[in-house]
């Protein structure tokens, strides 16, 4: 099969940039609050539900991606509130806890909407020449968005207060608070901005997967490998993260099969985890 | 806990074995299938508690020893007889061998407990669940039926293990044995060099305890148990499918051994008979509100019972 490779670099970028959106929610709540959610997927889930939802009420595409984030930063509030919070000294059990809130807002989905997967139109249909190739209108809609978003995120970290604050936190919590920094409350904030920007991802990517209850975990494992074998803290590692795991599956789907290709990069990202997990904690040694 | 208390369990293995004298035949069925179920919960709490690795993938070495009996039971081995004897040994070798092999990735001095490890567990359940569904050898998504059963070796004749009274008291010597294996383990010097590791692999390392050493036994020793479990299970069920790998059992068990109580393989194995027990009698009724309800369930003990609800009771037994 001749391969054109112009799309086939289309195709490894878009992949890599819908990643980067999809994990950039997991970058605040893991990488700054150190929060280890298994429930991101499901948060993520959620916000493709809500586009759903939006879209059969007649409200149209654009209202759900506007009030998903809404809707699962508010989820996320009560997910610190009532189970994040009260584990912050037991790491261990935060995994299991967020892996129990993942299945009940799983099952929840499933209660509400039915097992079965549905879709969504994407709302702006056609395509672009982009160097000469026709690529659909709303990937690269989403590709921009992808980068807007990691630009703000590191506008927001690196140029406002509350970036400072956040950063600050993370470097020494007990020195952040000691300066009357109230930090539970930028924790909780933190959490529910994550939260709300895994509901936008998910809004946004609906209209190119299929929907369905089981779609969370899809979701998590690209996303938290691309997080952990990133070089680096922040926005700029997490794309460099996303751009190894997505455009490396890209790439290899091109010449095998799908199935293939997702054990070929979780197992090569798992390899490249083991590296990278064992530099991190040599340098904070 | 650093000792399993002998005296509870005791009392509950005679509670246990005394069970066939009133209760009737299916339930006693039921029993043995959880029973296998409650190896695969030791093995977990074994490594969880005592090891202090948080596994969410310990189903794939239940599903593995499954495969492998099946395999060796249906003769599908190339070179290997039809056996279902042979079929019990492999379900205990092949996944110990692949908790090695997985342990090279998994199990390093540097790849902690925390999120690396947590989140390479579930890309390892991934990949063996897709590879099930995924090879034709295993049978694919509808998995290998008519296995036979597994046959003792009595002067009058072989036995085979197909009635649940046989079933139930086989069941109940081997997980009987295994626990109190464990318990002897947990109480060995052994037993505290993993303690040790969990607590500070630093260290540990430092006093000459090797780490990845001590951690990829444990490892080992938990995927051998699960696939003993997984081996008598699909022997008794007579049936192995992916699910019997997949990340669903694998959240399954981690809701067991969490009621139960981490800490000790026995409260982990009452957990699997109770919440095994209340599935059977609540689950029709729930329907698909039953995942629901196992979701909440795992997050109120989280929350409320760090400990389980047996690990507790068990630990206050303990203390002299």
């Amino acid at each position: 099969m001749p391969v054109d490779p112009v799309l086939l670099l289309l195709d490894a970028t878009a992949q890599a940039l819908t990643l980067l959106l999809v994990a950039s929610g997991l970058a605040v709540t893991f990488g700054l609050v150190g929060v280890i959610n298994l429930a991101h997927g499901e948060l993520l889930m959620a916000g493709a539900y809500t586009a759903l939802a939006l879209d059969r009420a007649g409200l149209g595409f654009w209202a759900g991606l506007a009030l998903a984030p809404l809707f699962v930063g508010l989820l996320g509030l009560l997910l610190d509130l009532l189970v994040v919070r009260r584990l912050r000294e037991r790491p261990l059990d935060t995994l299991l806890a967020t892996w129990a809130a993942a299945l009940v807002i799983r099952q929840t989905v499933v209660a509400l909407f039915g097992p079965a997967s549905h879709t969504i139109q994407p709302p702006i249909e056609g395509s672009v020449l982009v160097l000469g190739a026709p690529y659909p209108a709303y990937r690269l809609l989403v590709m921009a968005l992808a980068l807007l978003v990691t630009g703000l995120l590191t506008w927001l970290l690196f140029a406002t207060r509350v970036g400072l604050m956040i950063r600050g936190t993370v470097a020494d919590r007990t020195l952040a608070a000691a300066s009357g920094l109230a930090v539970r409350r930028l924790d909780a904030a933190a959490f529910a901005f994550g939260a709300a920007l895994a509901g936008l991802a998910g809004a946004a990517t609906a209209p190119l997967l299929s929907i369905d209850p089981q779609m969370g975990l899809g979701y998590l494992l690209p996303a938290f490998l691309a997080v952990l074998v990133a070089p680096a803290g922040g926005p700029v590692g997490t794309a460099v993260g996303a751009a190894l795991v997505g455009g490396g599956e890209s790439l290899v789907s091109a010449f095998a099969s799908p199935v293939v290709a997702q054990l070929a990069v979780l197992g090569g990202a798992a390899v490249l985890l083991r590296r990278v997990a064992g530099r991190r904690a040599g340098r904070e040694r | 806990m650093s000792r399993e208390p002998l005296l509870p369990a005791l009392v509950f293995w005679l509670v246990l074995a005394l069970l066939p004298l009133w209760a009737p035949g299916w339930l006693l069925g039921q029993l043995a299938q959880h029973l296998g179920y409650g190896l695969l919960a030791m093995s977990l709490a074994y490594l969880w508690g005592q090891g202090g690795l948080l596994s969410f993938c310990q189903a794939l070495f239940f599903g593995a020893g499954a495969y492998a009996y099946a395999l060796a039971g249906l003769g599908r081995l190339p070179l290997l007889p039809e056996s279902p004897a042979l079929g019990l040994l492999l379900a205990v070798a092949v996944p110990t061998a692949l908790a090695a092999l997985a342990g090279l990735l998994l199990v390093t001095a540097r790849v902690p407990t925390g999120p690396a490890w947590a989140v390479l567990t579930l890309v390892l359940g991934v990949i063996g669940e897709r590879l099930a569904v995924a090879s034709p050898f295993l049978g694919g998504s509808n998995g290998l039926a008519g296995l036979p059963p597994l046959a003792l070796p009595l002067p009058g004749g072989p036995l085979e293990l197909v009635d649940p009274l046989p079933s139930f008291l086989a069941l109940l010597l081997v997980a009987g044995a295994v626990q109190l294996a464990l318990a002897r383990k947990i109480a060995a010097p052994s037993g505290s060099l993993l303690r040790a590791v969990r607590e500070d692999p630093l260290r540990a390392a430092h006093l000459g305890i090797d780490p990845v050493a001590v951690r990829l036994r444990a490892f080992m020793l938990a995927a051998a148990v699960a696939g003993l479990g997984g081996g008598l299970f699909a022997a008794q069920f007579g049936f192995v499918a992916p699910p019997l790998l997949g990340l669903g059992l694998s959240t399954e068990v981690l809701v067991w051994v969490a009621v139960g109580g981490r800490g000790s393989p026995l409260a982990a194995l009452v957990g699997a008979l109770l919440v095994k027990t209340a599935e059977g009698l609540l689950g029709e009724w729930l329907g698909a509100g039953w995942p629901l309800a196992l979701g909440l369930l795992l997050l109120l003990v989280v929350l409320l019972f760090p400990q389980g609800v047996f690990g507790g009771l068990l630990a206050r037994l303990a203390r002299p």
